[in-house]
């Protein structure tokens, strides 16, 4: 067992876990997040998992929990953390960029990070910042829409 | 999808104190862990069964690219997504950018790493492919302190094998700086976007004043063995003055030489076509980055 410390969603926890146990169980089944999703049975591939990791977007189920530690971790109930949905958490609503939702919370976290990076982006920017998350529904067209409104709401009001 | 009983995770803040983790360990009974992309999936998978993990996150020497007069280094943590921003790539190092901007996803490259993929070695991945194409210099060293270059073509042993000793780290990849007029390129075709390469190819070349060939160094990915220097692509480029037809021509020959094989992915002739049509348009960028052309 070994003792982590880290900040997820501002809240600073202190914990001990199993050196194997992965990032995305500790989220889900330690501090009950399960927004943060296991779409494809932890191989990867699905980006449903994906959180930030000191702002960056990274697949919680490639962490061991212990490499969290003293780390700052953003989870999609962070993103409007209790209050108004985030400009890109509306869009999604706005647009339908979402059937049954398994896919979104991964996706979020990812566009998210992505906006920051790019606060315009084309189209096939867009599609090619989404290769990490598997839409199972294959709704991608209202998700790049999703994306593509968010972005230019956030640039009308920064 | 879960790890194996793991008994120690560490996280060393300097390359000797990571050394000493690993030294208490029996030979592959801890392993050190770069970005995770690829180790944490054959954890899963008990592949891998390390007692300890010796987790290289926190060592800030091993991370960074350094571009100056002696030459090009890039410390083996560094990811992905840095190596593809880097400004300090270009001419003979812009395959470097090419693969690194198409390695998975963006959650991959935001922790992905050079000297994890290299030292992982995956048959069918992007980075071996490039440093060998490149020639790259692997600076490894041992908890006795003792240091030791091994270049890129007595590296790379095969699919999941490489030089690299269990007891020691990599520090960096390095190469001297490439002679004026260089230019280097890689792209991969796979099932989707950004995916393992089917077949990839990186071509580097070396021009003459006159705009003509004078060295230049082919490597193939996707093969059955992993990344493969083609010896005989390099010769058939020589002379070449980047004209279309004869490029074509090479990379037809190349083609046809390479012992290309059939998998659920493509077939062996599949894999000839792939060879190319990526590698007539690899070919022709790398010669237009040689003349220091966009």
């Amino acid at each position: 067992m070994i003792n982590i410390k880290l900040t997820v969603n501002g809240e600073v926890f202190e914990d001990t876990v199993t050196e194997r146990m992965l990032l995305v169980d500790y989220l889900r089944d330690q501090l009950t997040l399960t927004g943060t999703h296991v779409g494809c049975t932890y191989e990867g591939v699905c980006g449903a998992c994906t959180v930030h990791l000191d702002g960056e977007a990274v697949k919680s189920c490639l962490l061991l929990a212990a490499q969290a530690d003293g780390h700052e971790i953003t989870t999609v109930e962070g993103l409007a953390n209790g209050g108004p949905l985030s400009a890109l958490q509306q869009s999604f609503s706005d647009e339908h960029g979402l059937q049954c939702g398994f896919c979104t919370p991964g996706i979020l976290m990812n566009m998210s990070e992505f906006l920051t990076l790019n606060p315009d982006p084309t189209d096939d920017e867009i599609r090619h910042g989404l290769i990490g998350n598997l839409c199972r529904c294959t709704g991608y067209v209202q998700i790049v829409k999703a994306v593509r409104n968010a972005a230019r709401a956030m640039r009308e009001t920064s | 999808m879960y790890p194996a009983l793991i008994e120690e995770y560490v996280r060393p803040q300097s390359v000797a104190d990571a050394l000493a983790a690993i030294a208490r360990y029996e030979a592959g009974d801890a392993i050190f862990l770069a970005g995770g992309q690829s180790a944490m999936q054959a954890m899963k998978s008990r592949m891998l069964r390390p007692q300890c993990v010796v987790d290289l996150q926190a060592i800030s020497e091993l991370k960074g690219i350094v571009s100056d007069a002696s030459g090009v280094r890039i410390g083996a943590m560094t990811r992905y997504v840095e190596i593809a921003a880097s400004a300090e790539l270009q001419g003979g190092f812009a395959a470097l950018g090419d693969a690194a901007r198409r390695v998975g996803d963006r959650q991959v490259r935001n922790r992905g790493t050079i000297g994890g993929s290299v030292c992982w070695n995956y048959a069918a991945s992007c980075t071996p492919a490039v440093v060998l194409g490149l020639q790259g210099q692997l600076r490894l060293t041992s908890g006795d302190g003792a240091s030791r270059s091994v270049a890129a073509d007595d590296f790379f042993l095969g699919p999941l094998e490489t030089a690299r000793n269990d007891d020691e780290i990599l520090l960096s990849v390095e190469w001297p700086l490439f002679v004026e007029r260089s230019g280097s390129a890689y792209a991969k075709w796979g099932l989707v976007t950004d995916a393992l390469p089917v077949i990839g190819v990186c071509v580097r070349v070396s021009l003459d004043a006159d705009g003509r060939c004078e060295s230049a160094r082919v490597v193939l990915s996707g093969l059955a063995n992993g990344a493969t220097h083609v010896a005989a692509g390099d010769s058939l480029l020589l002379g070449c003055d980047g004209d279309a037809d004869a490029i074509e021509a090479a990379l037809k020959r190349i083609a046809q030489d390479t012992d290309t094989h059939s998998d659920m992915s493509a077939d062996a002739d599949y894999r000839r076509q792939l060879i190319v049509s990526i590698g007539r348009d690899v070919t022709a960028t790398a010669f237009r980055r040689a003349r220091g052309e966009a």
